[in-house]
Protein backbone atom coordinates (compact mmCIF):
# COMPACT_ATOMS: atom_id res chain seq x y z
CA UNK A 1 0.00 0.00 0.00
CA UNK A 2 0.88 3.58 -0.58
CA UNK A 3 -0.28 6.86 -1.23
CA UNK A 4 -2.34 7.11 -4.44
CA UNK A 5 -0.97 10.51 -5.75
CA UNK A 6 -4.61 10.98 -7.43
CA UNK A 7 -4.88 14.41 -5.73
CA UNK A 8 -1.65 15.74 -7.23
CA UNK A 9 -2.63 14.32 -11.04
CA UNK A 10 -4.38 16.60 -13.24
CA UNK A 11 -5.32 14.17 -15.35
CA UNK A 12 -5.46 9.98 -15.58
CA UNK A 13 -5.71 8.72 -19.29
CA UNK A 14 -8.65 6.02 -19.91
CA UNK A 15 -6.66 2.59 -20.60
CA UNK A 16 -7.59 0.87 -24.21
CA UNK A 17 -9.79 -1.93 -22.37
CA UNK A 18 -11.48 1.67 -20.62
CA UNK A 19 -11.99 3.52 -23.44
CA UNK A 20 -13.63 0.44 -25.33
CA UNK A 21 -16.18 0.16 -22.49
CA UNK A 22 -16.75 3.76 -23.12
CA UNK A 23 -18.06 2.83 -26.36
CA UNK A 24 -20.86 0.85 -25.19
CA UNK A 25 -21.73 3.30 -22.98
CA UNK A 26 -22.12 5.47 -26.00
CA UNK A 27 -23.58 2.80 -27.92
CA UNK A 28 -26.40 1.79 -25.20
CA UNK A 29 -27.00 5.96 -24.52
CA UNK A 30 -27.18 6.68 -28.70
CA UNK A 31 -29.95 3.67 -29.32
CA UNK A 32 -31.63 2.93 -26.04
CA UNK A 33 -31.31 6.15 -23.29
CA UNK A 34 -29.79 4.26 -20.96
CA UNK A 35 -25.92 3.87 -19.98
CA UNK A 36 -23.15 1.25 -19.74
CA UNK A 37 -23.92 0.23 -15.87
CA UNK A 38 -22.93 -3.01 -13.70
CA UNK A 39 -23.65 -3.39 -10.36
CA UNK A 40 -22.86 -5.81 -7.29
CA UNK A 41 -25.78 -6.48 -4.88
CA UNK A 42 -24.59 -7.21 -1.29
CA UNK A 43 -27.46 -9.01 1.17
CA UNK A 44 -26.79 -7.98 4.40
CA UNK A 45 -28.16 -8.72 8.03
CA UNK A 46 -29.10 -6.59 10.77
CA UNK A 47 -26.40 -3.55 11.66
CA UNK A 48 -25.90 -1.89 8.82
CA UNK A 49 -25.46 1.93 8.86
CA UNK A 50 -26.56 3.76 5.62
CA UNK A 51 -25.40 7.47 7.40
CA UNK A 52 -21.73 6.27 8.10
CA UNK A 53 -21.69 4.65 4.48
CA UNK A 54 -22.80 7.59 2.91
CA UNK A 55 -19.91 9.49 5.58
CA UNK A 56 -17.38 7.16 4.34
CA UNK A 57 -18.29 7.63 0.66
CA UNK A 58 -18.24 11.49 0.75
CA UNK A 59 -14.27 10.96 2.44
CA UNK A 60 -13.33 8.84 0.05
CA UNK A 61 -14.25 11.06 -3.05
CA UNK A 62 -12.49 13.98 -1.62
CA UNK A 63 -9.46 12.08 -1.21
CA UNK A 64 -9.67 9.94 -4.28
CA UNK A 65 -11.18 12.12 -6.77
CA UNK A 66 -11.84 9.93 -9.49
CA UNK A 67 -14.87 8.68 -8.19
CA UNK A 68 -16.65 11.66 -9.37
CA UNK A 69 -14.08 13.18 -12.01
CA UNK A 70 -16.08 13.94 -15.59
CA UNK A 71 -14.26 11.93 -18.23
CA UNK A 72 -13.36 14.04 -21.24
CA UNK A 73 -10.86 14.42 -23.73
CA UNK A 74 -8.32 17.30 -23.77
CA UNK A 75 -9.52 19.88 -26.57
CA UNK A 76 -11.99 17.28 -27.85
CA UNK A 77 -9.19 15.18 -29.26
CA UNK A 78 -6.61 12.86 -27.90
CA UNK A 79 -7.02 10.45 -25.12
CA UNK A 80 -10.14 10.83 -23.40
CA UNK A 81 -8.75 10.84 -19.41
CA UNK A 82 -10.55 11.77 -15.44
CA UNK A 83 -10.21 14.97 -15.07
CA UNK A 84 -9.81 15.52 -11.43
CA UNK A 85 -9.24 19.07 -11.26
CA UNK A 86 -13.28 19.27 -12.26
CA UNK A 87 -13.93 16.70 -9.83
CA UNK A 88 -14.05 19.18 -7.10
CA UNK A 89 -17.33 20.63 -8.24
CA UNK A 90 -18.88 17.78 -8.85
CA UNK A 91 -21.38 16.32 -5.86
CA UNK A 92 -20.24 12.69 -4.28
CA UNK A 93 -21.80 9.81 -5.04
CA UNK A 94 -24.81 9.03 -3.81
CA UNK A 95 -25.65 6.61 -0.93
CA UNK A 96 -29.62 6.40 -0.79
CA UNK A 97 -31.55 4.45 1.74
CA UNK A 98 -35.00 3.24 0.50
CA UNK A 99 -37.55 2.19 3.21
CA UNK A 100 -39.16 -1.42 3.25
CA UNK A 101 -41.60 -3.37 5.35
CA UNK A 102 -40.81 -6.95 5.44
CA UNK A 103 -37.66 -8.62 3.41
CA UNK A 104 -39.13 -10.61 0.19
CA UNK A 105 -39.40 -14.22 0.59
CA UNK A 106 -36.71 -16.73 -0.88
CA UNK A 107 -33.40 -16.11 -1.68
CA UNK A 108 -33.66 -15.01 -4.92
CA UNK A 109 -36.42 -12.19 -4.67
CA UNK A 110 -34.75 -8.38 -4.71
CA UNK A 111 -36.19 -5.22 -4.79
CA UNK A 112 -37.23 -3.74 -8.53
CA UNK A 113 -35.38 -0.84 -7.70
CA UNK A 114 -31.76 -2.27 -8.64
CA UNK A 115 -33.15 -3.16 -12.14
CA UNK A 116 -33.93 0.15 -12.39
CA UNK A 117 -31.27 1.83 -11.30
CA UNK A 118 -29.49 -0.26 -14.45
CA UNK A 119 -31.74 1.80 -16.96
CA UNK A 120 -30.52 5.20 -15.98
CA UNK A 121 -28.82 7.40 -17.99
CA UNK A 122 -25.30 9.13 -16.52
CA UNK A 123 -23.03 11.47 -18.15
CA UNK A 124 -19.26 10.25 -17.95
CA UNK A 125 -18.68 14.13 -19.11
CA UNK A 126 -20.51 14.96 -15.39
CA UNK A 127 -18.07 12.34 -13.05
CA UNK A 128 -21.51 10.40 -12.46
CA UNK A 129 -19.49 7.62 -12.06
CA UNK A 130 -21.05 5.68 -8.87
CA UNK A 131 -23.99 5.27 -6.61
CA UNK A 132 -25.07 2.97 -4.00
CA UNK A 133 -28.58 2.41 -2.94
CA UNK A 134 -29.42 0.78 0.40
CA UNK A 135 -33.56 -1.06 0.83
CA UNK A 136 -33.77 -1.98 4.26
CA UNK A 137 -36.49 -4.39 5.43
CA UNK A 138 -37.86 -3.65 8.97
CA UNK A 139 -36.32 -1.07 10.32
CA UNK A 140 -33.07 -2.97 9.37
CA UNK A 141 -32.96 -6.01 9.99
CA UNK A 142 -31.60 -7.10 6.62
CA UNK A 143 -30.25 -4.76 3.71
CA UNK A 144 -30.22 -5.13 0.68
CA UNK A 145 -27.14 -2.77 -0.68
CA UNK A 146 -26.06 -2.23 -4.60
CA UNK A 147 -23.30 -0.57 -5.79
CA UNK A 148 -24.34 0.34 -9.11
CA UNK A 149 -21.07 2.36 -11.30
CA UNK A 150 -20.14 3.32 -14.97
CA UNK A 151 -18.90 -0.08 -16.28
CA UNK A 152 -15.24 1.26 -17.03
CA UNK A 153 -14.41 2.84 -13.42
CA UNK A 154 -13.87 -1.16 -12.14
CA UNK A 155 -14.28 -4.80 -14.03
CA UNK A 156 -15.65 -7.23 -11.21
CA UNK A 157 -12.93 -8.46 -9.52
CA UNK A 158 -12.23 -3.97 -9.36
CA UNK A 159 -15.35 -3.80 -7.99
CA UNK A 160 -14.90 -6.16 -5.16
CA UNK A 161 -11.47 -5.24 -4.14
CA UNK A 162 -13.12 -1.51 -4.45
CA UNK A 163 -15.68 -3.42 -1.86
CA UNK A 164 -12.64 -4.57 0.42
CA UNK A 165 -10.93 -1.55 0.15
CA UNK A 166 -14.02 0.99 1.97
CA UNK A 167 -14.78 -2.23 4.14
CA UNK A 168 -10.71 -1.88 5.46
CA UNK A 169 -11.74 2.07 5.69
CA UNK A 170 -14.96 1.72 7.55
CA UNK A 171 -12.98 -0.53 10.27
CA UNK A 172 -10.31 1.49 10.94
CA UNK A 173 -7.85 -0.73 9.04
CA UNK A 174 -7.44 1.43 5.90
CA UNK A 175 -7.16 5.33 5.36
CA UNK A 176 -9.30 6.62 2.55
CA UNK A 177 -6.57 8.14 0.99
CA UNK A 178 -4.56 5.03 0.75
CA UNK A 179 -5.01 2.88 -2.46
CA UNK A 180 -3.65 -0.76 -3.08
CA UNK A 181 -1.53 -0.45 -6.22
CA UNK A 182 -1.33 3.53 -6.67
CA UNK A 183 0.66 2.78 -9.34
CA UNK A 184 -2.14 1.59 -11.92
CA UNK A 185 -3.78 5.34 -11.86
CA UNK A 186 -0.63 7.01 -12.66
CA UNK A 187 0.17 5.05 -15.53
CA UNK A 188 -1.75 4.87 -19.03
CA UNK A 189 -1.04 1.69 -21.41
CA UNK A 190 2.36 0.70 -21.50
CA UNK A 191 2.37 -0.71 -25.31
CA UNK A 192 4.39 -3.86 -25.46
CA UNK A 193 4.96 -3.79 -28.71
CA UNK A 194 5.81 -1.01 -31.28
CA UNK A 195 2.82 0.82 -33.12
CA UNK A 196 3.34 -1.08 -36.50
CA UNK A 197 3.14 -4.01 -35.03
CA UNK A 198 0.37 -3.85 -32.94
CA UNK A 199 -1.58 -2.36 -35.96
CA UNK A 200 -1.28 -5.57 -37.55
CA UNK A 201 -2.52 -7.68 -34.15
CA UNK A 202 -5.54 -5.20 -34.14
CA UNK A 203 -5.80 -6.41 -38.02
CA UNK A 204 -5.48 -10.07 -36.91
CA UNK A 205 -7.82 -10.00 -34.01
CA UNK A 206 -10.38 -8.23 -36.15
CA UNK A 207 -9.59 -11.02 -38.91
CA UNK A 208 -10.50 -13.62 -36.17
CA UNK A 209 -13.92 -11.95 -35.75
CA UNK A 210 -14.78 -11.86 -39.23
CA UNK A 211 -13.80 -15.05 -39.46
CA UNK A 212 -16.81 -15.83 -37.18
CA UNK A 213 -19.15 -13.37 -38.92
CA UNK A 214 -18.54 -15.34 -42.14
CA UNK A 215 -21.54 -17.68 -40.67
CA UNK A 216 -24.86 -16.03 -39.47
CA UNK A 217 -25.48 -15.80 -36.19
CA UNK A 218 -28.91 -14.27 -34.31
CA UNK A 219 -29.19 -13.79 -30.84
CA UNK A 220 -32.84 -13.94 -28.77
CA UNK A 221 -33.07 -10.42 -28.90
CA UNK A 222 -32.62 -10.43 -32.75
CA UNK A 223 -30.83 -7.53 -34.39
CA UNK A 224 -30.06 -3.87 -33.18
CA UNK A 225 -33.02 -3.29 -31.21
CA UNK A 226 -33.52 0.85 -31.06
CA UNK A 227 -35.68 0.61 -27.74
CA UNK A 228 -35.69 2.34 -24.34
CA UNK A 229 -33.87 -0.08 -21.94
CA UNK A 230 -35.63 -1.52 -19.49
CA UNK A 231 -33.16 -4.49 -18.14
CA UNK A 232 -34.41 -7.06 -15.43
CA UNK A 233 -32.65 -9.69 -14.30
CA UNK A 234 -33.25 -12.97 -11.92
CA UNK A 235 -31.22 -14.91 -9.85
CA UNK A 236 -30.55 -18.49 -9.56
CA UNK A 237 -29.27 -19.39 -6.37
CA UNK A 238 -27.94 -23.25 -6.05
CA UNK A 239 -27.74 -24.99 -2.77
CA UNK A 240 -24.72 -26.22 -1.69
CA UNK A 241 -24.97 -29.44 -2.33
CA UNK A 242 -25.79 -28.68 -6.01
CA UNK A 243 -23.06 -26.35 -5.60
CA UNK A 244 -20.50 -28.97 -4.37
CA UNK A 245 -21.72 -30.92 -7.41
CA UNK A 246 -21.54 -28.23 -10.16
CA UNK A 247 -17.72 -27.26 -9.14
CA UNK A 248 -16.68 -31.17 -9.18
CA UNK A 249 -18.06 -31.24 -12.45
CA UNK A 250 -16.35 -28.41 -13.78
CA UNK A 251 -13.31 -28.99 -12.76
CA UNK A 252 -13.68 -32.45 -13.99
CA UNK A 253 -14.92 -31.90 -17.58
CA UNK A 254 -13.25 -28.38 -18.15
CA UNK A 255 -10.10 -28.13 -15.40
CA UNK A 256 -9.59 -27.12 -11.93
CA UNK A 257 -8.35 -23.87 -12.57
CA UNK A 258 -10.57 -23.05 -16.16
CA UNK A 259 -14.12 -24.20 -14.57
CA UNK A 260 -15.62 -21.12 -16.49
CA UNK A 261 -15.61 -23.37 -19.59
CA UNK A 262 -18.12 -25.50 -18.07
CA UNK A 263 -20.11 -22.60 -17.03
CA UNK A 264 -19.83 -20.68 -20.37
CA UNK A 265 -21.14 -24.64 -22.12
CA UNK A 266 -23.92 -24.64 -19.34
CA UNK A 267 -24.92 -20.81 -20.61
CA UNK A 268 -24.62 -21.66 -24.50
CA UNK A 269 -27.13 -24.82 -23.55
CA UNK A 270 -29.41 -22.66 -21.79
CA UNK A 271 -29.81 -20.05 -24.37
CA UNK A 272 -30.10 -23.42 -26.88
CA UNK A 273 -33.05 -24.94 -24.92
CA UNK A 274 -34.46 -21.10 -25.65
CA UNK A 275 -33.85 -20.92 -29.06
CA UNK A 276 -34.79 -24.83 -30.18
CA UNK A 277 -38.29 -23.99 -27.66
CA UNK A 278 -39.03 -21.29 -30.17
CA UNK A 279 -37.94 -22.78 -33.39
CA UNK A 280 -35.35 -20.50 -33.98
CA UNK A 281 -32.16 -21.02 -35.75
CA UNK A 282 -29.62 -19.27 -33.99
CA UNK A 283 -26.72 -20.06 -37.12
CA UNK A 284 -24.13 -19.96 -34.26
CA UNK A 285 -23.70 -19.06 -31.21
CA UNK A 286 -20.75 -16.59 -30.63
CA UNK A 287 -19.66 -15.68 -27.16
CA UNK A 288 -16.91 -13.44 -26.21
CA UNK A 289 -15.07 -14.15 -22.63
CA UNK A 290 -13.13 -11.30 -20.46
CA UNK A 291 -9.90 -12.33 -19.91
CA UNK A 292 -7.54 -10.06 -17.26
CA UNK A 293 -4.75 -8.83 -18.76
CA UNK A 294 -3.59 -7.48 -15.57
CA UNK A 295 -0.13 -7.98 -14.52
CA UNK A 296 0.42 -11.83 -13.45
CA UNK A 297 -0.15 -11.54 -9.26
CA UNK A 298 -1.85 -8.03 -9.57
CA UNK A 299 -5.14 -8.29 -7.70
CA UNK A 300 -8.29 -6.65 -8.92
CA UNK A 301 -7.75 -3.15 -10.50
CA UNK A 302 -9.50 -0.43 -9.18
CA UNK A 303 -10.26 2.44 -11.33
CA UNK A 304 -8.60 0.86 -14.50
CA UNK A 305 -9.50 -1.85 -16.53
CA UNK A 306 -7.16 -4.27 -18.04
CA UNK A 307 -8.86 -6.63 -20.34
CA UNK A 308 -8.73 -8.38 -23.19
CA UNK A 309 -11.47 -10.57 -25.18
CA UNK A 310 -11.19 -14.37 -26.01
CA UNK A 311 -14.22 -15.59 -29.01
CA UNK A 312 -15.78 -18.80 -28.57
CA UNK A 313 -17.89 -19.78 -32.22
CA UNK A 314 -20.02 -23.30 -31.83
CA UNK A 315 -22.75 -24.45 -33.81
CA UNK A 316 -25.79 -26.23 -32.72
CA UNK A 317 -24.68 -29.62 -33.83
CA UNK A 318 -22.29 -28.95 -31.03
CA UNK A 319 -24.07 -28.09 -28.49
CA UNK A 320 -26.35 -31.14 -27.76
CA UNK A 321 -23.96 -32.93 -25.71
CA UNK A 322 -22.38 -31.18 -23.10
CA UNK A 323 -18.90 -33.08 -22.60
CA UNK A 324 -18.93 -32.48 -26.82
CA UNK A 325 -19.36 -28.91 -26.22
CA UNK A 326 -16.83 -28.61 -23.44
CA UNK A 327 -13.82 -29.95 -25.61
CA UNK A 328 -15.13 -27.84 -28.57
CA UNK A 329 -14.74 -24.56 -26.22
CA UNK A 330 -11.28 -25.97 -24.54
CA UNK A 331 -9.66 -26.38 -28.23
CA UNK A 332 -11.03 -23.05 -29.79
CA UNK A 333 -9.50 -21.11 -26.33
CA UNK A 334 -6.57 -22.84 -26.82
CA UNK A 335 -6.13 -22.28 -30.02
CA UNK A 336 -6.46 -18.52 -29.57
CA UNK A 337 -4.02 -18.41 -27.13
CA UNK A 338 -1.59 -19.56 -29.25
CA UNK A 339 -2.95 -17.48 -31.95
CA UNK A 340 -1.86 -14.65 -29.38
CA UNK A 341 -5.24 -13.66 -29.65
CA UNK A 342 -5.69 -12.30 -25.83
CA UNK A 343 -2.63 -10.02 -26.59
CA UNK A 344 -3.95 -8.89 -30.42
CA UNK A 345 -6.96 -8.03 -28.29
CA UNK A 346 -5.42 -5.77 -25.92
CA UNK A 347 -3.74 -4.14 -28.59
CA UNK A 348 -6.71 -3.92 -30.37
CA UNK A 349 -8.99 -2.12 -27.66
CA UNK A 350 -5.42 0.42 -27.01
CA UNK A 351 -5.98 1.91 -30.54
CA UNK A 352 -9.38 2.79 -28.92
CA UNK A 353 -8.04 5.27 -26.86
CA UNK A 354 -7.37 7.34 -30.08
CA UNK A 355 -10.44 6.19 -31.95
CA UNK A 356 -14.05 7.78 -32.51
CA UNK A 357 -15.83 6.32 -29.40
CA UNK A 358 -18.32 4.65 -31.46
CA UNK A 359 -16.03 2.99 -34.13
CA UNK A 360 -16.20 -0.55 -32.01
CA UNK A 361 -19.61 -1.75 -31.65
CA UNK A 362 -20.19 -0.48 -35.33
CA UNK A 363 -17.67 -2.80 -36.13
CA UNK A 364 -18.63 -5.70 -34.57
CA UNK A 365 -21.94 -5.13 -35.31
CA UNK A 366 -21.74 -4.50 -39.39
CA UNK A 367 -19.23 -7.69 -38.76
CA UNK A 368 -22.57 -9.74 -37.38
CA UNK A 369 -25.06 -8.03 -39.01
CA UNK A 370 -27.01 -5.99 -36.29
CA UNK A 371 -25.38 -8.30 -33.77
CA UNK A 372 -22.71 -7.85 -30.83
CA UNK A 373 -22.76 -11.57 -30.12
CA UNK A 374 -24.93 -14.08 -28.75
CA UNK A 375 -24.89 -13.22 -25.39
CA UNK A 376 -23.14 -11.86 -22.31
CA UNK A 377 -20.99 -14.46 -20.26
CA UNK A 378 -19.34 -13.83 -17.23
CA UNK A 379 -17.69 -16.18 -14.54
CA UNK A 380 -16.29 -14.59 -11.81
CA UNK A 381 -15.19 -17.00 -9.23
CA UNK A 382 -15.36 -16.66 -5.39
CA UNK A 383 -17.36 -13.46 -4.49
CA UNK A 384 -15.64 -11.69 -1.88
CA UNK A 385 -13.64 -14.62 -0.91
CA UNK A 386 -13.00 -14.24 2.85
CA UNK A 387 -15.17 -11.66 3.68
CA UNK A 388 -17.91 -12.62 6.11
CA UNK A 389 -18.76 -9.40 7.39
CA UNK A 390 -18.91 -6.07 5.34
CA UNK A 391 -19.92 -2.48 6.52
CA UNK A 392 -20.81 -3.54 9.99
CA UNK A 393 -23.25 -6.39 8.81
CA UNK A 394 -22.93 -10.03 8.56
CA UNK A 395 -22.79 -10.79 4.27
CA UNK A 396 -25.31 -13.15 3.86
CA UNK A 397 -25.06 -13.43 -0.06
CA UNK A 398 -24.01 -11.33 -3.09
CA UNK A 399 -23.39 -11.72 -6.52
CA UNK A 400 -22.59 -9.07 -9.75
CA UNK A 401 -25.11 -8.20 -11.82
CA UNK A 402 -23.79 -7.39 -15.94
CA UNK A 403 -24.38 -4.46 -18.17
CA UNK A 404 -26.02 -6.21 -21.64
CA UNK A 405 -26.79 -3.72 -24.54
CA UNK A 406 -29.88 -5.02 -26.86
CA UNK A 407 -28.97 -7.11 -28.75
CA UNK A 408 -27.93 -9.62 -27.44
CA UNK A 409 -30.22 -8.34 -24.69
CA UNK A 410 -29.14 -11.30 -22.24
CA UNK A 411 -26.47 -11.77 -20.25
CA UNK A 412 -25.31 -15.24 -17.80
CA UNK A 413 -23.08 -14.02 -14.97
CA UNK A 414 -22.07 -16.84 -12.60
CA UNK A 415 -20.46 -16.74 -9.09
CA UNK A 416 -19.68 -18.70 -6.27
CA UNK A 417 -20.30 -17.41 -2.56
CA UNK A 418 -19.99 -18.95 0.64
CA UNK A 419 -20.66 -22.68 -1.09
CA UNK A 420 -22.98 -21.78 -2.93
CA UNK A 421 -23.36 -20.81 -6.88
CA UNK A 422 -25.62 -17.65 -8.08
CA UNK A 423 -26.08 -17.20 -11.47
CA UNK A 424 -27.37 -13.60 -12.50
CA UNK A 425 -30.10 -13.48 -15.54
CA UNK A 426 -29.91 -10.01 -17.15
CA UNK A 427 -32.30 -9.51 -19.78
CA UNK A 428 -33.56 -7.19 -21.86
CA UNK A 429 -37.65 -6.81 -21.38
CA UNK A 430 -39.50 -8.68 -24.09
CA UNK A 431 -36.47 -10.99 -24.97
CA UNK A 432 -37.72 -13.58 -22.84
CA UNK A 433 -40.96 -14.42 -21.77
CA UNK A 434 -41.85 -16.00 -19.17
CA UNK A 435 -42.02 -19.44 -20.22
CA UNK A 436 -38.77 -19.18 -22.31
CA UNK A 437 -37.12 -18.20 -18.27
CA UNK A 438 -38.51 -21.21 -16.61
CA UNK A 439 -37.25 -22.94 -19.19
CA UNK A 440 -33.61 -21.07 -19.27
CA UNK A 441 -33.29 -21.72 -15.85
CA UNK A 442 -34.21 -25.48 -16.19
CA UNK A 443 -31.73 -26.04 -18.29
CA UNK A 444 -29.41 -24.67 -15.81
CA UNK A 445 -30.16 -26.10 -13.33
CA UNK A 446 -29.83 -29.31 -14.88
CA UNK A 447 -26.42 -29.20 -16.25
CA UNK A 448 -25.40 -27.47 -13.49
CA UNK A 449 -25.93 -30.31 -10.80
CA UNK A 450 -26.09 -33.38 -13.18
CA UNK A 451 -22.66 -34.75 -11.70
CA UNK A 452 -20.24 -36.29 -13.26
CA UNK B 1 9.66 -44.12 -23.25
CA UNK B 2 10.62 -40.54 -22.65
CA UNK B 3 13.92 -39.29 -22.60
CA UNK B 4 13.01 -36.92 -19.89
CA UNK B 5 14.29 -38.86 -16.54
CA UNK B 6 11.82 -38.10 -13.41
CA UNK B 7 14.36 -35.22 -11.97
CA UNK B 8 15.21 -33.46 -15.13
CA UNK B 9 11.46 -33.22 -15.83
CA UNK B 10 11.50 -31.53 -12.18
CA UNK B 11 14.07 -29.17 -13.03
CA UNK B 12 12.63 -28.36 -16.53
CA UNK B 13 8.96 -27.84 -15.21
CA UNK B 14 10.44 -25.52 -12.06
CA UNK B 15 12.37 -23.21 -14.41
CA UNK B 16 9.39 -23.10 -16.69
CA UNK B 17 7.41 -21.28 -13.83
CA UNK B 18 9.78 -19.32 -12.25
CA UNK B 19 11.37 -17.62 -15.80
CA UNK B 20 8.64 -17.97 -17.90
CA UNK B 21 5.17 -18.49 -16.68
CA UNK B 22 5.13 -16.55 -13.27
CA UNK B 23 8.36 -14.72 -13.13
CA UNK B 24 8.79 -15.12 -9.45
CA UNK B 25 12.04 -15.32 -7.74
CA UNK B 26 13.29 -15.37 -4.11
CA UNK B 27 11.18 -17.11 -1.92
CA UNK B 28 9.77 -19.58 -4.84
CA UNK B 29 10.96 -23.46 -4.03
CA UNK B 30 9.63 -26.49 -6.27
CA UNK B 31 7.98 -27.05 -3.32
CA UNK B 32 6.19 -24.20 -3.33
CA UNK B 33 2.13 -24.09 -3.83
CA UNK B 34 1.49 -22.99 -7.56
CA UNK B 35 -1.65 -20.86 -6.99
CA UNK B 36 -0.79 -18.79 -4.34
CA UNK B 37 2.30 -18.41 -6.53
CA UNK B 38 -0.08 -17.06 -8.98
CA UNK B 39 -0.56 -19.89 -11.01
CA UNK B 40 -4.29 -18.99 -12.74
CA UNK B 41 -6.15 -19.81 -15.66
CA UNK B 42 -4.10 -18.20 -18.61
CA UNK B 43 -0.64 -19.34 -16.72
CA UNK B 44 -1.57 -22.97 -16.39
CA UNK B 45 -3.02 -23.08 -20.29
CA UNK B 46 0.62 -20.86 -20.84
CA UNK B 47 2.26 -23.33 -18.32
CA UNK B 48 0.48 -26.54 -20.29
CA UNK B 49 1.86 -25.34 -23.82
CA UNK B 50 5.65 -24.72 -22.90
CA UNK B 51 5.64 -28.13 -20.98
CA UNK B 52 3.99 -29.25 -24.08
CA UNK B 53 6.74 -27.41 -26.22
CA UNK B 54 9.77 -29.14 -24.31
CA UNK B 55 8.43 -32.73 -23.54
CA UNK B 56 5.91 -33.25 -26.77
CA UNK B 57 2.95 -34.17 -24.83
CA UNK B 58 -0.27 -32.38 -24.12
CA UNK B 59 -1.53 -32.51 -20.61
CA UNK B 60 -5.15 -31.86 -20.57
CA UNK B 61 -6.01 -28.95 -18.34
CA UNK B 62 -8.52 -30.91 -16.88
CA UNK B 63 -6.52 -33.83 -15.11
CA UNK B 64 -5.14 -30.77 -13.37
CA UNK B 65 -6.50 -31.62 -9.82
CA UNK B 66 -5.36 -28.49 -6.69
CA UNK B 67 -3.08 -31.98 -5.62
CA UNK B 68 -1.10 -31.35 -8.53
CA UNK B 69 -0.91 -28.19 -8.84
CA UNK B 70 0.49 -28.04 -4.98
CA UNK B 71 4.09 -27.54 -6.41
CA UNK B 72 6.02 -27.67 -8.98
CA UNK B 73 7.50 -31.32 -7.84
CA UNK B 74 3.78 -32.52 -7.77
CA UNK B 75 2.98 -31.34 -11.27
CA UNK B 76 6.42 -33.04 -12.58
CA UNK B 77 4.87 -36.45 -11.14
CA UNK B 78 1.70 -36.22 -13.30
CA UNK B 79 3.61 -35.08 -16.29
CA UNK B 80 6.16 -37.59 -15.68
CA UNK B 81 3.69 -40.31 -15.49
CA UNK B 82 1.62 -38.99 -18.80
CA UNK B 83 5.10 -39.57 -20.35
CA UNK B 84 5.47 -42.97 -19.09
CA UNK B 85 2.46 -43.84 -20.82
CA UNK B 86 -0.12 -43.11 -17.78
Amino acid sequence: MASAGAAQTARIPLTGADCFLRAFDAEIGRLNGASHLSQLVLRLGPGFDAARLRALVREAAEAQPILRAPIRRALGFGAPAYDLRAAASRPPPAVDVHESGAAPAGDEAFPALFAERLNERVSLRRGELLRFDAVRYDGGAATDLAMTWAHLLFDGSGSERFIQWLDACWRGEQRVDVLPSPEELETADTPSRPAGERGKAARAWQAWLESMAAHPMRSLAGPLRRTPQALRWNVLTLDEADTERAVATAGRLAGFLTPMLFYLAVAIRAHHAVARARGVDPGSYVVPLPVNTRPRGAAGAIFRTHVSLLWFQVFPDQVDDLDTLIGTLKSQRLAAIKAGHIENGADAMSFARFAPTRIYTHMARRSFGGELCSFFFAYTGEFLGRMDRCFGADLRNGFHVAPVPPSPGSCAAMSLRNGRLNVTHVVQHGVFSEADEALFRESLRADLARGV
Amino acid sequence: MSEWSRQALGERIFQILRDEILGVEGNFSPQSNLVDAGLDSLAVTQLMLSIEESTGIWVDESLLTPEHLESAETLADLVHAQLQGG
